[in-house]
């Protein structure tokens, strides 16, 4: 078989099986197995088993449960509620507050974990019942989380810019930095566009408050912030102050949720115990299929089905930004299907030459190449984040629900893309400012 | 004559320069058998993560790998010895020394046998450094601090007063900038500099103590070996043997010039008295006897090289 | 249903349910675990060779145990959009044709996984890290996991053969407290 039939057979089997509604986890791992025994050999098969060893001791996704963990506390406490009757109470008047105050939280989450799975979840836990309660368009609501929740990539910490770094050799600390600014535009067009329908059409969110709320209320609304904010300060001044790694920074947060939980008295055995089972329910849902993933991007390689987009890319003819272009695009369909790490090790290595040789800036690129990822991460059909989030729906809302509710937000951030494209030193410059050089 | 194909994952990431060396390796197979072995390489992750390769070739998934075998210690003792070992030998050409003229490679050999591997020869190299928040001038100032290190070596520091911190490779810039960690273990000194080490810690110590040598492996499926032509395995040999030096010799070369760059942004390098190193040998050994697990063949092992380190005046 | 079956049923799920409990609980071993990890390192300078090590040692089991018990609870995400659109019929026969799938892919991954873990065994593989522990019963965790699948999925299978009414539920009427 050519490579290029292996591609096409690898992509045109994964929809028909994803169509059967078998659970995404075993699409993935059984078309790994179908396509290792008839295209590789059959030996190849253990390949499998040894990628599941390999995810069992990886102590970054140990910050998926440990997250959604806080989440759930979280959320059975009664702080989150409170949290956002105060930002009712607060930017009430301001058409789709709660959706702005969602991407704050997932800016602040961002800068918590690098880990996708452990961000969108616990939004989910955290805003979306919120959101839900409060009217908002379920699309826009699972939207808002999908994109927002997803900036962890781009604002450190984040394990893919760590990867990226050192796959492609240059300075670790300048490739988390240059993130920021990047992830602050993101963030900005997300709080732009939820601003613009709510003006432009009503009935996806909430009408505003009509009456004006006392100062007094406002200012008493205030104490709510004070455990949210506690916790905050707990985890990213561990992460900040080197007491903690991202990861250990995650059950730092846990125990905040706990502290939190147990001054609103609702420490309770039955919360915990109800919270621990929420966060098995969604970590196991993750971790299987990031199994599966992980079985098939190293089929999908081991068979040459990435030698050909490879290929492809190299011997591109055309002008630099075309060639920059197509990077990207390759970079979006692999995205939909493969595990970020291993997109990162698949293209990094043959993407970068190129990259230098075209005269492009490192750091520049690699922000592009985060951006790109994250698009991956969300665009349907099989952004591995529309099914996470899925998860945490309520029975009635299915898939086209996420499908609908995420494009707006993946054209704007193809509009992020095409700002940090055209305009390199919104992504150079604190970098240089920081560490020099 | 039949052409042969077979996979090879190395554990070195694609675009770096030791995995260049490996792409010299498969077109050096390749000249010395007319194109008749063909060997399609891979790099660390594009199939499996690098410490889950021994499996994987174990069961036939690819034919042969480069591995540190430092990865199976946890499975043969003898591993421990053969990869890089804490306080050993100094010169990278004395360790080379040990594996072609003391028998180290039939040694080798008996370890991986075990498991249904052909241990085809070692890449040798020269020391990794340290790289550290506090200026060290002797062993005695790590006393209390927090460091990075992974393996042996971990056990090694340990003993030698380190309070050992095990974190995974990618967070020791961030522990570093953080003050999570006083001093780490990395990479390379041209791969650490790439990785900015420069800008988070201001002191190295080179050569490290807790690597002072090298050596990463070419390891294959016994089955898949027996079966090639003896020209074939005198290619695997030939090539090997040619990218020990070459590699070892890129390092040196390398390291110098990562070196200048590391003082031009105003880091410190510092030796340590090799007489203080042969004290730290002292306590070191017994924590490499402890790491045998009293296993016959690590046992040998270990014995065969001590037995080369007080020849040569390292160990009393 | 037949009653042998039903037993099979009640008897697998129950098996699960359990396990997944087991698992759950785990979170409450890892958070503290991690805790005096992170306080030993900072407040005392005293970092332990075991904490984050035993912290991630423990999270293969927990995702991989709780698995099976997720297949009962139809918690493992899937794309419905189809199958949303389709007659009960059609649900019903994608339903019975998805399930031996699953077993089936259990089933490879025991036949591979099974020696993997025998052989860590015989080599009473260790981390070889300052710790040093055994962590060739970790390993035995991957083939426990897909045969438990694996027989969850026939439990799964049977519901739907014969029409067991709730078998479309997701079953939250044998967990009150995941009734979210
Ligand atoms: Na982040
Ligand atoms: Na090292």
């Amino acid at each position: 078989m050519t490579p290029t039939a292996i591609l096409v057979t690898m992509f045109g089997g994964l929809t028909l099986f994803m169509l059967t509604g078998l659970p995404i986890a075993f699409v993935l791992g059984g078309l790994s197995l179908l396509f290792t025994v008839t295209l590789w050999n059959a030996d190849a098969v253990v390949i499998l088993a040894l990628q599941i060893f390999d995810t069992m001791r990886s102590e970054a996704l140990l910050g998926i449960p440990l997250y959604i963990l806080m989440a759930s506390i979280l959320q059975r406490s009664g702080v989150i509620e409170d949290l956002y009757r105060a930002m009712e109470l607060w930017f009430g008047r301001v058409r789709g507050g709660l959706a702005i105050g969602t991407v704050v939280i997932c800016v602040i989450m961002a800068a918590m974990t690098g880990v996708v799975g452990a961000a969108v979840t616990a939004m989910g836990v955290l805003a979306l019942p919120e959101m839900l309660r409060r009217r908002y368009d379920p699309g826009l609501a699972t939207g808002t989380i999908c994109a927002a929740g997803t900036l962890g990539i781009l604002i450190p910490p984040s394990v893919l810019t760590i990867v990226y770094a050192v796959t492609a050799q240059i300075s670790i600390g300048k490739m988390l930095i240059a993130g920021i600014v990047p992830g602050a535009i993101l963030a900005a067009l997300y709080i732009a566009y939820i601003l613009a329908v709510s003006y432009l059409k009503p009935g996806k969110v909430p009408a505003a408050a009509v009456e004006r709320v006392p100062l007094g209320a406002k200012l008493r609304s205030l104490r709510s912030l004070v455990l949210p904010a506690l916790i905050i300060v707990m985890i990213l001044g561990s992460i900040f102050f080197g007491v903690a790694t991202p990861t250990e920074a995650a059950a730092v947060g846990v125990v905040g949720a706990m502290i939190a939980a147990a001054l609103r008295r609702r420490l309770t055995i039955d919360n915990l115990s109800t919270a621990a089972v929420e966060t098995l329910k969604a970590t196991a849902m993750i971790l299987w299929i990031t199994i599966g993933a992980k079985a098939y991007v190293a089929i999908f390689t081991g068979l040459g089905g990435a030698d050909t987009l490879m290929g492809f890319i190299r011997d591109l003819n055309v002008h630099p930004y075309m060639v920059l272009a197509v990077m990207m695009l390759v970079l979006i369909f692999l995205g939909t299907v493969l595990d970020e790490i291993g997109i990162i090790l698949l293209t990094v290595p043959v993407f970068l030459p190129i990259v230098r040789l075209l005269g492009f800036d490192e750091v520049w690129f690699g922000v592009l190449y985060a951006i790109t990822i994250q698009m991956g991460y969300i665009s349907p059909p099989f952004g591995y984040t529309l099914f996470y989030i899925k998860g945490t729906l309520p029975k009635h809302l299915g898939m086209d629900t996420v499908y609908r509710g995420i494009v707006p937000f993946f054209l704007l951030q193809v509009l992020g893309l095409l700002i940090c494209a055209a305009f390199p030193g919104l992504v150079t410059w604190l970098p240089r400012l920081m560490v020099g050089g | 004559q039949d052409t042969v194909s077979w996979r090879m994952q190395s554990l070195w990431d694609g675009g770096t320069t030791p995995q260049k060396f490996e792409e010299r390796f498969v077109k050096r197979v390749a000249e010395l058998t007319g194109g008749r072995f063909k060997i399609e390489l891979f790099s660390a992750g594009q199939i499996l993560p690098a410490n889950q390769m021994f499996d994987a070739v174990r069961g036939g998934a690819f034919q042969m790998m480069k591995t540190f075998d430092g990865y199976e210690a946890g499975k043969i003792p003898a591993l421990a010895f053969t990869s890089t070992v804490p306080f050993g030998f100094p010169e990278s050409d004395q360790y080379e020394a040990w594996f072609y003229e003391l028998g180290g490679i039939d040694l080798a050999r008996q370890a991986y046998g075990q498991a249904g591997l052909f241990y085809i020869a070692p890449t040798v190299y020269g020391p990794e450094p340290m790289h550290s928040k506090f200026p060290i001038r002797k062993i005695a100032d790590w006393n209390g601090k927090k460091g990075r290190f992974v393996g042996l070596a971990s056990t090694v520091m340990g003993a030698l007063g380190v309070s050992v911190v095990p974190l995974p490779t990618g967070e020791v810039y961030s522990a570093l900038d953080k003050g999570l960690i006083d001093f780490a273990d990395r990479g390379d000194l041209t791969a650490n500099f790439e990785a900015g080490l420069a800008e988070v810690a201001k002191h190295i110590v080179m050569p490290g103590v807790h690597q002072p040598t090298t050596a990463t492996s070419y390891v294959a499926n016994r089955a898949a070996y027996e079966k090639l032509s003896a020209e074939n395995k005198a290619a695997l040999a030939v090539a090997a043997r040619e990218v020990s030096a070459a590699l070892r010799q890129h390092i040196l070369v390398a390291d110098g010039k990562a070196i200048e760059g590391y003082k031009a942004k105003g880091v410190e390098i510092v030796s340590l008295d090799p007489a203080d190193v042969q004290q730290g040998r002292v306590k070191a050994r017994e924590a490499w006897v402890t790491a045998t697990k009293n296993e016959a063949l690590a046992t040998k092992v270990l014995d065969s090289q001590v037995a080369f380190m007080k020849q040569l005046g390292l160990l009393a | 249903m037949p009653t042998a079956f039903l037993l099979y049923v009640r008897g697998i799920t129950a098996v699960n349910r359990l396990l997944f409990r087991i698992a759950a609980a785990l979170m409450f071993v890892v958070v503290p675990v991690m805790m005096y990890e992170v306080i030993a390192r900072y407040a005392f300078a005293a970092p332990t060779t075991w904490g984050m090590e035993l912290a991630t040692l423990l999270f293969g089991p927990y995702f991989l145990l709780g698995g099976p018990y997720l297949l009962h609870l139809r918690g493992h995400v899937n794309l419905d959009l189809a199958r949303r659109a389709m007659s009960p019929g059609w649900n019903r026969f994608f339903e019975l044709v998805n399930q031996p799938v699953i077993v089936a892919f259990c089933a490879i991954l025991l036949y591979y996984s099974w020696p993997l873990a025998v052989q860590a065994w015989e080599f009473k593989e260790t981390s070889f890290s300052a710790w040093n522990p055994p962590i060739w019963p970790v390993k035995f965790a991957v083939p426990l996991a897909v045969v438990l699948m694996a027989a969850q999925s026939i439990a799964e299978f049977l519901r739907v053969l014969f029409r067991d009414p709730t078998a479309f539920e997701p079953a939250s009427h044998d967990t009150p407290e995941t009734a979210a």
